[in-house]
């Protein structure tokens, strides 16, 4: 290299290089890195979602009399995720397509039930008001009383996200993750295999008509955030 | 009448190979690139590395021939799967050659490391070429795993959730690499674009390449085996080389090769005085 160099490098040179040499390489290098890191960006510095999961996005699951008393019953709700499908206001200007990509998810209702020792299931905490409940309009007190005991579980396995299914047992149940083995009971708390914690909660409310509605939001633990449910 | 015919077609050829020969070389670089000695013990073990390339580009070939058909988007991507499964000619063989070559192309990557492992051909100066050879299987691995969730069935789709979350454990990386792989912060539509994107044109592109330095270092250090037999028998390659040349030479001439001619005469000029 010093013998193709015949004058050293001046100051002035080294700089000028130096300078125009980052210019053009962040204009050539910035433009790709962020065109494809954008979901990441949006992610995890915006900390934006693809699923709607504001103050007024929620979603109806059903009534509160569909919940079976001794074991969970499984609901599906339709989650829409805005990744490429462009801006809703434009496609419903536009009549072309109004259609929004969503994903069927599968959550479990059930009430929470009180655990005895060796696991098994002592009695469930199901409001008695229930058993003659027809639709009516439910008080405030009634609504919290449910809410303290209902339980809306994701049935995304909280290990590696597979969907976990009621295996019915003698008397009792539990949820068994297909994958590797994941075992809940009916509170969706952790009994054993490889999950690092209990099944993840849907952030949900009960209305005065009797109907629930979830949005689309997890009780994450703190320390544990990386393992979001990235299914839904 | 058919002699005269072969003559004709090898003085065609001929001139044709010449021709390209002299402006090309391509001549005496496919004579390098075809012709490598190879141990005598285990030869059969050195096709290993062949049968990868094969199997590789038979991937190459059959995932263009799939892309005619292959519809990239949540709602279509089964079922252009299913037409080329069902309806299209030869889909079935087309999409299982490309499924089952995908098996075996981990397999004989496999067997093609532990055949250099073991033989430690992996030693000075071929070291790179092991480096190389690790970062085409992480390639390839990555694209067995792209590839998987392309077919947008159940079985895909969930190997493809579970692979991902496997990779959210990891610490600091874990979470960005997951919602760069997700195209957001759930699996969904910008998930099964960008997994197509990386399968068919981001890592083939990366793949290319590396398949070129690995072939190069390869023919600059030849294949690793007992040093004396193979010097013994890159030297035995090259007498029969010189010979057939040779013989081509006075064949086609017609005319005793001069050197020899000389040597003759003047061995007889000797042999008289």
């Amino acid at each position: 290299m010093a013998e193709l160099q015949k004058d050293p490098i001046t100051r002035k040179d080294f700089l000028s290089f130096g300078i125009l040499g980052t210019i053009t390489g962040a204009i050539l290098t910035i433009p790709p890195a962020a065109f494809i890191l954008g979901p990441v960006i949006k992610t995890d510095v915006l900390g934006q979602t693809d699923v709607p999961s504001g103050p007024d996005d929620w979603h109806e699951v059903g009534s509160i009399t569909e919940v079976p008393v001794e074991e969970p019953k499984v609901f599906v709700v339709d989650f829409p995720v805005n990744q490429i499908y462009g801006d809703r206001k434009i496609q419903e200007e536009s009549g072309l397509s109004t259609e929004e990509f969503v994903v069927e998810s599968a959550i479990w209702l059930s009430w929470q039930h009180e655990i005895l020792e060796g696991g098994e299931y002592g009695q469930s905490y199901r409001p008695a008001f229930l058993d003659d409940y027809d639709g009516g309009t439910l008080t405030q007190a009634q609504i919290e009383e449910i809410q303290g005991n209902l339980k809306v579980l994701s049935s995304s396995c909280a290990h590696l996200g597979c969907p976990v299914r009621w295996i019915v047992k003698e008397g009792a149940g539990e949820f068994l993750c297909p994958c590797h083995g994941g075992i809940y009971n009916i509170n969706g708390q952790y009994v054993g295999g490889p999950p690092p914690r209990g099944m993840y909660e849907y952030t949900y409310e009960v209305r005065e008509d009797g109907r629930i509605y979830v949005r689309h939001e997890f009780d994450i633990e703190e320390g544990l955030d990386v393992q979001k449910p990235y299914v839904i | 009448m058919i002699g005269r015919i072969r003559s004709q077609a090898v003085d065609t050829s001929k001139f044709v190979t010449d021709w390209m020969e002299h402006r090309t070389g391509i001549v005496t670089m496919m004579e390098h690139f075809l012709y490598e000695p190879v141990p005598k013990r285990g030869a059969w073990l050195y096709t290993l590395g062949s049968a990868t390339l094969f199997t590789i580009v038979l991937q190459f070939l059959t995932g263009i021939l799939l892309l005619f058909y292959y519809v990239p988007t949540t709602d279509h991507a089964w079922d252009s799967i299913n037409y080329i499964m069902t309806e299209a000619y030869f889909g079935q063989m087309i999409r299982g050659i490309h499924y089952w070559s995908a098996n075996f192309l981990l397999v004989v990557i496999g067997l093609h490391m532990a055949q250099v492992f073991f033989s430690g051909g992996y030693k000075a100066p071929r070291e790179l070429n092991w480096v190389v050879g690790v970062v085409l299987l992480l390639l390839v691995i990555v694209l067995a795993f792209t590839g998987y969730l392309l077919r947008w069935d159940q079985d895909g789709f969930w190997a493809s959730v579970v692979g991902m979350k496997i990779g959210s454990y990891s610490p600091f990386v874990g979470g960005p690499t997951i919602h760069f792989l997700l195209g957001g912060d759930v699996i969904g539509p910008a998930t099964l674009s960008r997994f197509f994107a990386i399968h068919v044109w981001l890592l083939p592109a990366v793949l290319a390449p590396f398949i070129g330095i690995h072939l190069y270092l390869l023919r600059r250090h030849g294949v690793f085996g007992n040093e004396f037999e193979y010097s013994d028998r890159l030297a035995k390659l090259h007498e029969r080389q010189r010979l057939e040349s040779y013989e081509r030479y006075e064949e086609n001439d017609g005319q005793p090769y001069m050197g020899r001619r000389d040597r003759a005469d003047r061995n007889g000029d000797e042999d008289e005085e």
